[in-house]
């Protein structure tokens, strides 16, 4: 439980939420979007936290506010370290991917071995 | 012959490392990996070292310079002038290709640590890039950053997205990059090395796979993975790798299976070869320092 209680880690995934969905967010529909057992008063701590910083902005809905990410310089930031990624593999070798995106060809490749590895009954 | 030794155990471990670290816990392959990498260069590096001044050693000119017999040195030295030559050609090359490697790494690092401190100006951990591509990566630095992209996170509900993120966090926590460092300058200075950077990305990838799978449920984190490497985009600039497709595999069939354990014998295995060679290294160097103190004795007693 060390990695989820790492500092700022709950605030990633409320941020996340946000940006995953479709409209703005209020403290319920964030509680549901991060799909964990986190208390209403913590997530509505977080949200008003996120929001001094700048990083979502409010409206009033109804008797509650909801959320919405703003896009921020790092985000610009990123983006480019993203073109940075596109132009090479050994660019900025040190940035770690969670998977590489796959092509066509690898992708039929990769349907084709978990198949195999589930006829070979391992689970 | 035990100058040989350190070598050969390299060699042996090249090719054994890559094949026991699939089979330990990805925490103690990656650790298995980068130390037992580390010294496998030394010591292969060291015998080249050694064969290559002790040929040189056998010049008459140096012989003289530094007062020890050659005679003696020729007579006890199973290296000849030519393979000492190979040797020193091979030092000086891997020299170099050390160097490369190491300033290319260390380049890199440091823009990374830039661009992280770039992205931390906006606050939080995590930096959402605004695109429809599925990306995420974790950028080292003091504090190390998590940037995902819009596309990534709206394919993963919640409990994925939580998986994604402990993830990348764990890369970051453990310092990976230092490891895929390790290796990579590694390989760099001896090529019976050169199947650790592979093996190492894809313990660390596991490594932080079951990081995430404690946040998560293992499935959760396997689905997550599917999802980001599929159904996105092709790959940008015509990159296909067919390794990519494997360790992904790779990595789905640990997450299916239960949490890896211990196997003790395995890592007996792992720090019997890490203590052969340095322990091969040890003797090489001592068998070496015996031959030049024999040598430096025939000579003041004038045997030349």
């Amino acid at each position: 439980m060390t990695i989820r209680r790492a500092k700022g880690g709950l605030e990633s995934e409320v941020l996340a939420a946000l940006w995953a969905a479709d409209g703005p967010l209020t403290p319920g529909d964030v509680v549901q979007a991060v799909d964990d057992d986190l208390a209403y008063t913590t997530v509505q701590t977080i949200l008003v936290r996120l929001h001094a910083k700048g990083a979502v902005i409010r409206e009033q809905v109804g008797r509650a506010f909801a959320y919405t990410p703003v896009l921020d310089d790092a985000g610009l930031t990123a983006d480019r370290m993203q073109a940075l990624l596109d132009r090479g593999a050994d660019h900025v070798a040190v940035l770690q991917q969670f998977v590489r995106t796959l092509s066509r060809e690898d992708e039929t490749a990769l349907a084709e071995l978990l198949a195999r590895q589930q006829g070979q009954g391992r689970s | 012959m035990s100058l040989y030794l350190p070598l050969l155990l390299s060699a042996v471990f090249g090719v054994t490392a890559p094949l026991l670290a699939h089979r330990l816990p990805p925490q103690i392959a990656t650790w298995m990996l980068s130390i037992g990498g580390l010294f496998a260069a030394a010591g292969s590096s060291v015998t080249l070292g050694l064969l290559a001044f002790d040929a040189l050693a056998q010049d008459p000119r140096l012989a003289a310079r530094f007062g020890w017999s050659e005679g003696v040195l020729r007579a006890h030295h199973p290296v000849d002038v030519e393979a000492g030559a190979v040797a020193a050609a091979a030092v000086a090359l891997f020299a170099v290709r050390f160097l490369i490697v190491g300033a290319r790494r260390a380049g890199s690092v440091r823009q990374a640590h830039r661009l992280a401190a770039a992205l931390s100006a906006g606050g939080g951990e995590l930096s959402v890039i605004p695109s429809a591509d599925r990306r995420a990566f974790a950028v080292p630095g003091r504090p190390g950053r998590i940037a995902v992209t819009t596309g990534m996170l709206r394919s993963l509900d919640g409990s994925q997205r939580r998986a994604l993120l402990a993830h990348e966090r764990s890369h970051l926590l453990h310092h990976h990059h230092l490891h895929h460092t390790a290796v990579h300058l590694a390989a760099s200075v001896n090529p019976l090395l050169r199947a650790l950077p592979s093996a190492s990305a894809l313990a660390t990838e596991r490594w932080a796979d079951e990081d995430a799978a404690s946040v998560a449920r293992r499935d959760t984190v396997a689905e997550a993975l599917t999802r980001a490497a599929t159904g996105g985009h092709p790959a940008v600039g015509g990159v296909v790798l067919a390794a990519a497709a494997a360790d992904v595999a790779d990595r789905v069939d640990a997450l299916r299976a239960p949490p890896p354990r211990l196997a003790l014998w395995r890592i007996g295995v792992s720090a019997m070869l890490l203590l052969a060679i340095a322990a091969a290294v040890a003797v090489a160097m001592h068998d070496t320092e015996r031959l030049f103190e024999l040598a430096q004795d025939a000579y003041r007693a004038g045997h030349r």
